[in-house]
């Protein structure tokens, strides 16, 4: 990856997973770059950005118009990106942002839809079906589905994508013992109502 | 929190493929986008790639040292100018004392011009 600072109207080019490269180019000569670099980024991250929406708003079509609206607004904010990394630490923040939003707004639509609903909805990736319990990993999911907007955001941040505290602090924009003192709630919720079915007891 | 719960709570929340198309509609949406924003002019174009900022940039610094020089070289014809203005009332100053000079001599000692 080569550092380098934003400049006005450049543009960043991405060349791919395979031999990732981050260029500057005017943005006057290369829309057919930024569209190709647009692309890249929308094909390598298009799971994780749907994956955040669709897991915490819980419906296939709202997380589809969101993860839309994120990557839309990435396609305007392709200069401001420095690197690879910023460009997933940016989509990762959007996208949490526009579902909170999201789910804001449509309170009472987004309320309505259960997992249970949801048999028709996206494929989930299939290790995780084949590995555990179907019932406990549904289950798992409604007890995240019913927590609070921060409180799932919080969770699916930490066990979706794997991101540490700093990154859901940053991703969020809260504190970093905000993020601790969350989970540390949410953990305390799961242990009440899943505890006994993964053979913990009260854990 | 266990180790246990943690690894079910990974494996219930995995990641989900998108909807079969995603990326498309995502393009075809962005491509519609670009190509309802309007594009700017040839020379507005040049002026966000920067061109037109170098070359004021440039005019700017050329102009400033251009200045620079001009008031340099113009303080100093001044103080030449003053130099000379000073030398030739120094000589006037000069030529007039010894005159008064010579008539004070004269009035003072006569008998030496009769002589």
């Amino acid at each position: 990856m080569e550092d380098f600072a934003p400049l006005g109207a450049r543009v960043a080019v991405y060349s791919g997973s395979n031999g990732r490269r981050w260029g500057n180019v005017t943005s006057a000569a290369t829309a057919p770059a930024k569209q190709a670099s647009f692309e890249e980024l929308v094909r390598e991250h298009e799971r994780m950005v749907f994956s955040i929406a669709y897991r915490f708003l819980r419906n296939g079509a709202a997380a589809e118009e969101v993860a839309q609206d994120v990557f839309l607004a990435l396609f305007r904010s392709l200069s401001k990106l420095e690197s690879p990394e910023h460009a997933v630490a940016w989509l990762r923040r959007v996208a949490c942002h526009r579902s909170i939003d999201y789910a804001r707004r449509n309170r009472n639509a987004a309320a309505e839809v259960s997992w249970d609903e949801l048999a028709g909805g996206p494929r989930e990736s299939g290790r995780a079906e084949r590995e555990s319990d179907p019932m406990l990993s549904k289950r798992l999911r409604q007890v995240v589905a019913a927590l609070p907007d921060k409180m799932r955001m919080v969770v699916v941040l930490r066990y979706q994508e794997e991101a540490g505290l700093e990154e859901i602090a940053q991703a969020m924009r809260i504190p970093v013992n905000t993020v601790k003192s969350t989970l540390h709630r949410a953990h305390a919720i799961l242990r009440e109502k899943i505890g006994s079915s993964i053979g913990e007891g009260n854990v | 929190m266990s180790d246990k719960l943690e690894r079910e709570l990974r494996k219930a929340l995995e990641r989900v493929e998108p909807p079969a198309g995603f990326a498309e509609r995502v393009l075809a949406r962005a491509a519609k986008e670009d190509a309802s924003m309007p594009q700017p002019r040839t020379w507005l174009r040049w002026f966000g790639t920067g061109g037109l900022r170098w070359a004021a940039a440039s005019a700017l610094c050329v102009s400033l040292a251009t200045s620079g020089i001009l008031y340099h070289y113009e303080r100093e014809k001044q103080g030449e100018r003053a130099k000379e203005e000073l030398m030739l009332a120094l000589r006037i100053t000069s030529s007039k004392l010894q005159f008064a000079t010579q008539s004070v001599e004269r009035m003072n000692f006569p008998e030496q011009r009769e002589r």
